[in-house]
């Protein structure tokens, strides 16, 4: 098995080697750059689907043959160890269809070509570090280093207000990346230094029940407490109310690909957090805090809806619309069933294609009108007639529309439909309301496209040119994903059911 | 032929796979596409018939067919969850499914008519086959969640038809009021769904109905309400909201902003239909819950309320609009009433009429030019006289509204007396049954004024604006535009619903014991589902060869001779009192805008308030959008919207640079004082050496704090020692 024990390892440094490429490249090569980032991202898409191929769906866990393990820093017991199991797989292929689709997105940035796609392929490689990490120290590292090319790729290539987006999206995440460090440290000392200290699939199981420590004078628990801490750390990313402004700003001043990288796959790392750390690591207290994650899901979902519906920038729309479509998957993490579990994880998957297309599609608009005004400041329509002016752009983002609204036969529906499921026996007050998000979700959706779309063309969009070769090219694939897991999901949901079932059982002897 | 789910599946991939192709090939080849649009709905027709003709042999009421594959498996352990799929056959969806092909057929045949002449005539066929195979599957589906699939995906095709001329404001705020009003009833379907999987563990009906029976949902409660009722109630909402019932009747009125053609399917065969399916096929459920008197009240208000409005319209489209709603409303009326086999023959009789109805206006509207505006007229008063001009399509019109009216021997009679006579029967027995009773009578009154008043404003008198009725051509026979209506107009008669359809002799009317509607549709709580069983049937006509001489799925079945005495005789009266009122609606029209005897405006000037109500329609557009949107959500977004940036995050996330910032100035402050105090000590290389470090601070890098922050906790839990 030494051939497949090596893939994790190629797709993790794949993208690095691509890195190496581009900064070999002389800087005056701006096409030869473009190509090798493309070529390089297609390799790291088809070995993720090589993984894909040589998945064993019927095992719960890690998938032993793919796992990587090495000493790294020995004198802390921290190893180099890299696994797969059903519920990173997903995320994984998203993460390699999502930069490669970004770097064909990117053809048209011109500003420092070589140090965009040098950090694009850097970021790359640091969320694949995130997905495939198995020691919580690995985890954190990558989690960490991510910050560096995010930042850079926003505070540089970004819109007007970039570096006040960037700093901010830096200083949350790390506030966040603080808390969990303290919880990475806490969990090192409490699992007595040992070899299997920051061993992600060690520590699992409940071990920190039963523990208490003295804080100010009181007991406290210490899972709960460190639950918390973790809690904060990923809620950030998700993000989860009221750690969720970073979000609006980070997305509209992002240039194109990288809004779509962040709310197509680094959204999720926040709520893969929970799943590959909170949850098996603290489940007692998990199960504790379920009721708390639900209203905060809710809070999510109806909160996000409402303030998407008041946006005039059709970007910070769709970012508000993220923070409403992150709230089911919360929801969905709070059921703690088989419905709501697997649903959460394929809402993930879902939302990520469909939310990089709204956004890859918003883009492709700002390339030829230069900016996003529904509705100008001064009232005027920023937009107007655009269905009979661009005609294939239109029905593309009807496509994301309506897959970003949960339309039956659109991917969406389906992970939606499951979290429901799978909360409405527990929670049955917060379905009621959580039902509510599915009507405005359709109803600011619907009229920022009557707006923008319906109506006769106006003076300035009649010089907009429909989707080229190369647009339409990084569009289709993301519509082909779109419909077919919408009617036929169980590819997706067969490669996750087995990990979340085991999670789900495992949370349920608590 | 063995019935299996890819037996059965060319049905609905036939239009299905006309929408993929369309889609693709729609730009370039728009004929072609349009030919296979229509090519597709009429081979499924044929399939459909097959269907229905092979069922109408067995003739059995207990015969359906179940066949179920499954769409995904999330089973772990001893956490089971399946999902099924597949498709559910009985006497009611073959009699759906040969109704909405063969509607859905005509009405593309007439579209290459009324459609030719539109820049997007393709566009128009693409939308059109997604829409009729999205019907199609609803109807086939065996489970709720597959209903639901199908009927928000009606949604989407309503949504793109109904804004078809987007370019028209009142057309892209039509599309998303229908969309967004059906879609309030779509969320409380699928809250009804998830209650009932939290009972039943499936949504399949078969399973449901034996849940029922067996009273698995007896002693559950959701919200302090009986679990029944709840899971009943949520479904009826979206019944309410498809069927355009009270309160959320707004959205089918502007559903006329799409092309004619498309409010034909929109209110016959498709979207309007789909929602009476369901809550007759929830139907147990609904008498489970109690809500059966809630149902009547809504259907009968409804079957008033809309015809009341109906009365003052002058839109051709929009007299017809209203009369749907208020047909919608008999057809839940009759849910409400247990009247469900005649329920569901007024939804079939329904949809044929209503179907030439709507192509009857198309192809008025479509010859009125107006050669000042080039806008098709759809304005009554500017019509008159054109009976002459067009005398098919007068025809056709006349009989299908001699069917809406009540007037014996026409289909809406059949169905509808029915239903009264059911509906009279309920009041007999319950005093509060009343209420729906007489509403339900009353808009039988009207719905015969209001129907002829159109027919006599469009079609007799003189015509009012001469120039206009100058232009008209008048109408040859052709093929694609009023031969569909005079086919569809031929099946109001009376015979096809209550006679035979069946070997003995294609219609027999006069043998009471040959109504094949009556014998075959059959409220499945009236039988035991668990000793149902789906055969594999070879359709030898008639396999046992009995006679279904008072079968036992006669609605007067195990009733005592008195009992059913009693039935035949209410259903006798009421019979008599809806001609009555059927002529004396047709009389009152016809002394006001045929004779001409009584003057209209009179009786505006004596109601005028309500004639002001009516023509705003009860206010309630004015309520739902200048109350609750714009004075409500919107405000509400705003606020939320403003609290979140404006205030939360500009004080409480930002403000914390504004705490550091105090932060490095209260250090500042205290380093100069410092530095002043050791200067003159004379130490300064330290001095010198701390402002560095806060200078580095200072100049934004809130990083340093961070990591003190780290180095203190990290400290702090190293000494709790654990």
């Amino acid at each position: 098995m030494q051939a497949s024990s090596n893939l994790l390892n190629w797709i993790l440094w794949t993208p690095f080697i691509g890195v190496i490429g581009v900064l070999l490249l002389p800087k005056s090569k701006e096409n030869a750059i473009r190509w090798w980032s493309l070529i390089n991202t297609a390799v790291t898409f088809a070995l993720t689907l090589v993984l894909y191929s040589k998945f064993d769906t019927t095992v719960p866990g890690m998938q032993t043959a793919f796992n990587v393990k090495m000493p790294w820093i020995s004198s802390f017991n921290i190893f180099y160890s890299l696994g797969v199991d059903g519920i990173s797989l997903p995320m994984i292929i998203l993460t390699g269809l999502l930069f490669f689709l970004c770097i064909l997105s990117s053809w048209t940035v011109n500003k420092q070509v070589k140090g965009y796609f040098a950090l694009f392929l850097f970021l790359q490689s640091t969320v694949f570090g995130v997905f495939l990490a198995m020691d919580f120290f690995l985890f954190y590292v990558y989690w960490e280093v991510m910050l560096i090319p995010m930042f850079f790729l926003i505070g540089i290539w970004g819109g007007e207000n970039r570096e006040y987006a960037a700093v901010k999206f830096f200083l949350y995440t790390f506030f966040g990346s603080i808390l969990m460090l303290v919880g990475m440290v806490a969990l090192y000392y409490a699992s007595g230094k040992g070899v299997d200290s920051f061993n992600i699939l060690a520590l699992q199981g409940g071990k920190f029940s039963s523990l208490n420590l003295e804080l100010f004078g009181t007991s406290v628990s210490f899972a709960k407490l460190f639950f918390i801490f973790l809690f904060i750390g990923f809620a950030i990313k998700v993000p989860v109310f009221p750690f969720h402004t970073w979000l609006p700003h980070a997305h509209v001043q992002a240039p194109t690909a990288v809004s779509v990288i962040l709310a197509g796959v680094l959204l999720k790392m926040g709520t893969y957090g929970f799943l590959r750390i909170a949850y098996p690591i603290f489940p007692a207290a998990s199960v504790h805090f379920a009721d708390a994650i639900a209203w905060l899901g809710l809070v999510n979902v109806i909160y996000g809806a409402f303030c998407a519906m008041a946006q005039t920038d059709v970007k910070k729309l769709v970012a508000y619309s993220s923070v409403s479509h992150m709230g089911f998957v919360m929801l969905g993490l709070a059921a703690m069933t088989v419905t709501g579990m697997n649903g959460a994880v394929l809402q993930m998957f879902n939302h990520g294609t469909s939310t990089a297309m709204m956004f890859l599609l918003i883009g492709i608009l700002y390339e030829r009108s230069h900016h996003r005004w529904i509705v100008r400041p001064d009232g005027s329509k920023g937009f107007g007639g655009l269905y009979t002016q661009l005609p294939r752009f239109s029905i593309v983002f009807i496509i994301a529309m309506f897959a970003s609204m949960g339309l039956p036969g659109l991917s969406g529906f389906i992970s939606e439909a499951l979290i429901f499921l799978g909360i409405y026996e527990k929670y049955t007050t917060i379905t009621v309301l959580a039902l509510i998000g599915l009507l405005l979700g359709a109803a600011y959706l619907l009229w920022m496209f009557k707006r923008m779309f319906f109506g006769d063309v106006i003076e300035e969009c009649k010089s907009y040119t429909d989707m080229n070769a190369r647009e339409i090219a990084y569009m289709v694939p993301l519509c082909v994903a779109v419909i077919v897991f919408g009617i036929y999901p169980a590819p997706v949901l067969n490669v996750m059911r087995a990990s979340v079932g085991k999670l789900v059982s495992m949370l349920a002897t608590y | 032929m063995e019935y299996t789910i890819s037996t059965i599946a060319p049905i609905v991939l036939l239009p299905f796979f006309a929408f993929v192709i369309n889609a693709f090939i729609v730009k370039r080849f728009t004929s072609l596409a349009v030919f296979i649009s229509c090519a597709s709905i009429i081979g499924s027709f044929f399939y459909a018939a097959r269907v229905f003709f092979d069922f109408l042999n067995v003739f059995s009421a207990d015969y359906y067919i179940h066949k179920t594959f499954t769409w995904f498996d999330l089973s772990y352990g001893s956490f089971p969850f399946k999902l099924d799929m597949g498709i559910y056959i009985d006497n009611m969806t073959a009699t759906m499914l040969f109704m909405v092909t063969g509607v859905a057929s005509l009405i593309h045949i007439f579209s290459t008519y009324y459609m030719h002449d539109d820049k997007r005539y393709g566009r128009f066929f693409v939308y059109l086959s997604l829409f009729t195979s999205a019907m199609l599957a609803l109807v086939l589906s065996e489970n709720l969640i597959s209903v639901f699939i199908f009927w928000e995906l009606m949604g989407f095709c309503s949504y793109s038809l109904i804004g078809f001329y987007y370019e028209k404001e009142g057309a892209g705020n039509a599309s998303i009021k229908a969309f967004m009003t059906t879609r309030v009833g779509d969320v409380f379907f699928l809250l009804g769904i998830l209650a009932i999987w939290s009972v039943v563990g499936s949504v399949s009906f078969v399973d449901i109905y034996q849940a029922i029976g067996m009273g698995k949902f007896n002693g559950l409660y959701a919200l302090g309400i009986p679990l029944a009722t709840f899971a009943g109630f949520s479904i009826f909402m979206g019944t309410i909201g498809k069927s355009a019932q009270f309160p959320l009747q707004v959205w089918l009125p502007d559903a006329m902003w799409g092309p004619t053609p498309c409010s034909a399917l929109i209110h016959a065969a498709t979207m309007v239909a789909a929602g009476v399916y369901l809550s007759l096929r929830c139907y147990p459920l609904m008498e489970a819950g109690h809500l059966t008197m809630f149902i009547a009240y809504i259907g009968g208000i409804t079957a008033f309320g809309a015809a009341t409005i109906a009365l003052v319209q002058t839109d051709i489209k929009a007299v017809l609009a209203y009369s749907t709603i208020s047909q919608l409303g008999y057809m839940v009326l009759g849910v409400g009433v247990g009247s469900y086999n005649a329920a569901f023959m007024h939804l079939i009789t329904h949809a044929v009429f209503k179907a030439c109805l709507f192509l009857s206006a198309g192809s008025v509207i479509h010859s009125l030019h107006d050669h000042h505006t080039h806008a098709h007229v759809q304005e009554m008063p500017r019509m008159g006289g054109l009976r002459t001009k067009m005398p098919y399509t007068f025809l056709a019109m006349l009989l299908c509204t001699f069917a809406i009216a009540g007037i014996p021997f026409f289909s809406g009679f059949v169905s509808k007396d029915r239903i009264l006579g059911d509906a009279l029967l309920m009041a007999l027995d319950n005093k509060a049954y009343w209420g729906p009773a007489v509403l339900g009578f009353g808009g039988a009154l009207l719905t015969a004024f209001y129907m002829f008043r159109m027919m006599f404003l469009t079609f007799f008198g003189e015509p009012r604006d001469k120039e206009l009725y100058d232009h008209t051509k008048k109408e040859g026979l052709s093929w694609n535009r009023n031969v569909p209506l005079l086919i569809l107009s031929v099946f109001t008669l009376g015979v096809f619903f209550s006679g035979s359809l069946t070997g003995q002799g294609f219609i027999k009317v006069s043998s009471e014991k040959y109504e094949w509607f009556k014998t075959l549709i059959v409220n499945p709580t009236k039988t035991d589902f668990s000793g149902r069983q789906a055969q594999p049937l070879s359709f030898t006509a008639n396999p046992s060869g009995e006679t279904f001489s008072k079968s036992k799925y006669d609605s007067t079945y195990g009733l005592s001779e008195e009992k059913a005495h009693h039935i035949h005789h209410v259903h006798h009266i009421g019979a008599l009192v809806s001609i009555i009122i059927a002529f004396s609606g047709v009389f009152i029209s016809a002394m006001m805008y045929f004779w001409r005897s009584w003057n209209p405006g009179f009786w505006v000037s004596l109601f005028s308030r309500w004639y002001r109500a009516l023509q705003n329609k009860y206010y309630f557009d004015d309520f739902y959008i200048k109350g609750l949107i714009q004075k409500g959500l919107l405000p509400l977004n705003r606020l939320l919207a403003f609290i979140d940036m404006g205030l939360y995050d500009r004080y409480a996330i930002d403000g914390w640079e504004k705490v550091n910032r105090a932060l490095f100035t209260i250090s500042k402050w205290f380093d100069n004082i410092i530095v002043d105090t050791v200067a003159v000590d004379g130490t300064g290389a330290s001095v010198r050496f701390f402002n560095v470090i806060l200078r580095t601070i200072q100049s934004g890098k809130i990083q340093f704090y961070f990591i003190m922050i780290i180095l203190v906790l990290t400290g702090y839990i190293w000494t709790l020692k654990i």
